[in-house]
């Protein structure tokens, strides 16, 4: 028997394409169906450009224009006016320009979705954590250099040279100085004895201390120039952090000591020693949160051998540098090797690295979601310690005429770039630290998407179209390969959506071919075939979603299992229990008496048991301090540590003081007991007043 | 966030106080006065709190419990008749790093000083203020005070006073801002350190009123409360304070009531026949003036210089 292959099925197993059939288009014209409705981003209002804000007081370091118009309509602005405005901004942000200017008093820069824009909104972002970090530095320190100034201004006031009539004068300004005798003055000061002096090594610590303090050169103050701490190579980065560090250490610990001096709690004795073990320990990560942080932006493809040794180092390290991690060709070239298509994801695999590491907040997202991410973004950059921000720029040069923002977004779309977030500072658990917010339909493994479309027959067809990796790859010019376009009303395979396919892994030629709905410039819908090496990255993404799913707690396979064998405990339990008759009311045992119930039952907390009547006692918790019994006999009562009194010693006086003070305490928390000296006179006329006492 | 190695080493070097390191001289006040409670609960507070002496202040106006800054080996500021409010309040602006105590007398409080109480009320600065409530003026020698109740013979009133008393928890409660009010009675020590307690950790105006006995001028006024534990409504929340099982002994009637819920607040404040103790109100939302009036600027001598040289430059005429 002979069987001749039909071509689409050769190219599916193949990626080799027969010549295309007539009035089909050449696979690199078509692009996903879904994305008919976006040709013209200009026209369109969504997320971007975005406007980083020069003012941020309101606590909007970014936003997109869209946000910033929409209060300007609410603040009374006109709508139609407004909204041609944005639209002239958005047109002039797309080629590179735009001045906000036309908005009137708001200040910032617009951009647009490009290669430029994760670098340039981090450093945004970055600057502005910065400057409230030094704000609150400079406002520490100058506090620091203030007090410490008043310790050395009080002492030389306090010197001969303060007391003297020159000194004297000067501090009393122009106006007064005939309206008293400075050499008189003078004269009856140096007759005070001064003792609290500062010592010589006290001033020195102190001057040293101020010295330190003014030429710090971590942030900028007047007349100091401040250090760099952008760079664009984590190795550059790691090698100024070590040659700073001398310097951290020297300024930490001058601002310890400054804040132990201007306590007065300094000694040399006590903090010395600690300050030797400190230095010896080396600077304290806990420290480090004095210090700016550090900005690294490098660019995935170069992260290789003695870069990426840095950034391991830096990340492991928890290192206060903020990384940002740009991928450009996400997908990478198409090579013809065997193995993965998308074997390029570089970037993927440095972020699930740096999540193990528990200590590193990472952020992942693609450009077209930092919009959305804002608040992330802004955790990233104040967070303490080491932060790998990965973005994807969409913008390698290889979609044709899609913008960078649509390949973005179709990365995240896609699953090949999944938004997500792990934020060590959120929680002690995964589920408070790790998020997936951020992606489309989290629960599905391909977010789904209503397409309407006329077909040959001018009908209506509404479809639901998954959008997977492989609509993500046809994005790619270099993957055109793997795509064969096939007319509508076809010949020959069968062909089931790309998306089931993805289940379902036959071995051979399938009964039904994975298509593709794409459409051509003038949005004319088509087919298009994908071959298997396709269809198996795309299996590959997905098993790789759900493992990120899986640590978001979405179809979590431990939680399910549990759940699973709980539920079938619970069942076997009540079906033991739904034949078995109702049991009868158990007899009282016998003997129960109330008094026993009484005594089984929980009693009142318990209290100290009274002491017995024959001896003088205090209810010393509900005294009241108001001296009484301590001012008849100091030696009898005292009082306590909560100062509430107590006898010390009974045999320190007479029956008589002890029913005298039961007399006159205002608690009536004193009891005389029975008198030890049965000789004590008038005896019997005290026992009568101490049965008020009992 | 974590620790800056200050903290550690201040925390290294930190001191331990006993309660005689928060006393001072010898108290003056009659054997038996309910103000030798206070004192002790607040001198015990001082020390289980680890307040450093040279960082609290305790402020007072004129009276038996104003003499009460004299007995704490603290910073004290004895200030002038009904004008402890508005020194604290000063204290406060210009030193906040101060922790502030008032302890004012219902005669200082509530006569001469109830203007700037109204309006401390209504500022919601940070500070804990004990209202030494014995309804007498005592360091005069028994003249009525506005506390007084009806018909309490005096110097002043040989006949017996003819208003009804004023109420000092009512009279806060009724007042914008309030954020804070509590009761304690000077005879439940428990109680009493309880409550001092709670209004110390309060961030605003803690407004404590403490009932006290005045043995040598009115000595039985609250003998049907001390000798009746049923008249004492002890407040048992979890969002306020807790009684204790010993003193549930004792102490039967209990209500749990929510300080949150001012309404309620109002209405156990109005209670004649019986003493309420523990907390009535507390809302930490209330927003505190020194914040809200806060200066970004450090008071250098520079900072002051210009601020002065910009007021005078006013009234500067310059040569045209």
């Amino acid at each position: 028997m002979h069987a001749e292959v039909h071509p689409d099925a050769a190219f599916y197993v193949t990626g080799h394409q027969a010549a295309a059939a007539p009035g089909t288009p050449a696979a690199p014209a078509l692009r996903p169906a879904l994305f008919a409705a976006y040709r013209d981003l200009t026209r369109l209002r969504y997320d971007f450009p975005l406007v980083l804000r020069a003012d941020a007081a309101d606590g909007r370091v970014y936003e997109p224009l869209t946000a910033l118009v929409e209060r300007l309509i609410e603040g009374g602005a006109e709508r139609a006016k407004a909204l041609r405005i944005e639209d002239e901004l958005r047109a002039a942000a797309a080629g590179g320009t735009g001045s906000l200017a036309a908005l009137g008093k708001v200040e910032g820069e617009l951009v647009d979705c490009d290669a430029a824009l994760p670098a340039r909104l981090l450093a945004h972002v970055w600057r502005a954590a910065q400057a409230e970090k030094a704000a609150a530095f400079r406002r520490d320190v100058e506090r620091l250099i203030v007090k410490l100034d008043d310790i050395l201004r009080a002492d030389r006031a306090r010197s001969a040279a303060g007391r003297s009539p020159a000194s004297l004068k000067a501090s009393f300004g122009a106006l007064h100085d005939q309206a008293f005798d400075f050499e008189s003055m003078s004269q009856f000061l140096g007759t005070v004895s001064v003792q609290t002096a500062l010592s010589d090594a006290r001033r020195g610590r102190i001057e040293a201390t101020l010295a330190e303090l003014r030429a710090q050169r971590f942030y900028a103050a007047p007349g100091v120039e401040a250090l760099e701490f952008r760079f664009d190579s984590c190795a550059a980065a790691l090698q100024a952090f070590r040659a700073r560090v001398p310097d951290m250490m020297r300024l930490a610990k001058a601002i310890t000591l400054a804040e132990l001096e201007v306590e007065g709690e300094f000694s040399s004795e006590r903090h010395d020693a600690l300050f030797e073990r400190l230095a010896a320990s080396g600077l304290d990560l806990r420290d480090l949160a004095l210090f700016p942080d550090y900005l690294v932006c490098v660019r995935d493809a170069l992260v290789r051998g003695a870069e990426q040794d840095a950034l391991l180092e830096i990340l492991a390290g928890g290192l206060p540098m903020k990384v940002l991690l740009q991928t450009d060709d996400l997908l990478g070239e198409p090579s013809g090797r065997a193995g993965h298509v998308a074997a390029g994801a570089h970037s993927r695999q440095l972020a699930h690295m740096a999540l193990g590491l528990n200590s590193v907040l990472v952020l992942q997202a693609s450009a077209a979601q930092l919009g959305a991410q804002r608040e992330r973004v802004l955790r990233a950059m104040r967070y303490p310690g080491a932060s790998l921000v990965s973005v994807y720029s969409g913008a390698g040069g290889h979609a044709g005429a899609l913008p960078p923002y649509l390949v973005a977004a179709a990365a995240t779309e896609s699953r090949a770039f999944p938004s997500f977030s792990y934020d060590p500072a959120a929680g002690p658990d995964w589920a408070s630290r790790f998020s997936l917010e951020g992606n489309p339909q989290m629960d599905r493994d391909w977010p789904l998407h209503e397409l309407a479309y006329e077909d040959a027959d001018h009908q209506r067809v509404r479809v639901q179209v998954a959008f997977t990796l492989m609509d993500f790859a046809a994005c790619d010019t270099r993957y055109a390969g793997h795509f064969a376009a096939v007319p509508q009303a076809g010949r020959g395979a069968a062909r089931v959506p790309a998306a089931e396919c993805v289940q379902r892994e036959a071995k051979g030629v399938p009964d039904a071919l994975p298509s593709l709905l794409m459409v051509d410039e003038r949005n004319f819908v088509h087919q298009a075939i994908v071959d298997d090496r396709l269809l198996r990255e795309a299996r590959r993404c997905n098993d790789a979603w759900r493992s990120l799913q899986e640590l978001g707690g979405i179809r979590n396979s431990h939680a399910e299992r549990l759940l699973a064998r709980e539920r079938q405990k619970w069942e076997q339990e009540r079906a033991a229990a739904a034949p078995a008759p109702a049991p009868a009311s158990a007899p009282a045992p016998e003997g129960a008496t109330p008094a026993a119930a009484a005594a089984a039952a929980p009693g009142p907390a318990e209290a100290a048991p009274p002491p017995s009547s024959d001896e003088p006692y205090i209810e010393t918790p509900r005294c009241s301090s108001c001296d009484e019994c301590i001012q008849i006999n100091n030696k009898m009562f005292a009082y306590d540590a909560n100062k509430q009194a107590r006898i010390v010693d009974a045999s320190a006086g007479t029956y008589r003081q002890l029913v005298e003070a039961a007399e006159s305490c205002q608690v009536a928390i004193i009891h005389p007991g029975k008198p030890k000296n049965p000789d004590e006179p008038g005896l019997e006329d005290l026992l009568q007043r101490a049965a008020a006492f009992p | 966030m974590t620790m800056m190695a200050t903290e550690c080493l201040l925390q290294l070097c930190e001191q331990r106080y006993e309660i005689e390191d928060f006393q001072s001289a010898v108290p003056r006040w009659c054997t038996g006065c309910g103000d030798n409670a206070i004192l002790a609960a607040v001198q015990r507070l001082c020390r289980d709190e680890g307040l450093r002496p040279e960082k609290t202040v305790f402020v007072s106006g004129i009276g038996c419990s104003s003499r009460f800054p004299h007995y704490m080996r603290t910073y004290g500021f004895h200030g002038i008749h009904g004008r402890a409010l508005p020194v604290a309040e000063g204290v406060r602006l210009a030193r906040p790093d101060l922790t502030v105590f008032v302890n004012t007398g219902d005669g200082d409080c509530c006569s001469i000083g109830a203007a700037h109480w109204i309006h401390a009320i209504r500022y919601n600065m940070n500070m804990t203020v004990f209202l030494h409530d014995n309804q007498i003026y005592g360091l005069t020698k028994m003249q009525a005070s506005p506390t007084s109740p009806r018909g309490t013979k005096s110097n002043t009133t040989p006949r017996g006073s003819t208003l009804e008393a004023l109420q000092p928890l009512s009279v806060t409660l009724g007042v914008q801002n309030v954020s804070f009010v509590a009761q304690a009675v000077d005879w439940i020590p428990e109680s009493l350190y309880e409550v001092v307690k709670a209004a110390y950790h309060h961030q605003g105006f803690s407004f404590v009123r403490i009932v006290q006995r005045c043995p040598e001028w009115l000595p039985k006024v609250w003998d049907p409360w001390l000798h009746d534990p049923k008249r004492i409504l002890m407040l048992d929340h979890p969002q306020g304070l807790r009684v204790s099982d010993g003193l549930k002994q004792v102490y039967r009637s209990t209500d749990a009531h929510d300080p949150s819920n001012i309404d309620r607040a109002r209405e156990i404040a109005s209670d004649t026949d019986r003493i309420p103790v523990g907390i009535l109100y507390r809302n930490p939302e209330v927003p505190c003036y020194e914040e809200l009036r806060a200066t970004p600027g450090l008071r250098t001598i520079a900072n002051l210089k210009q601020g002065l040289e910009a007021e005078l430059d006013k009234f500067t005429f310059w040569p045209q």
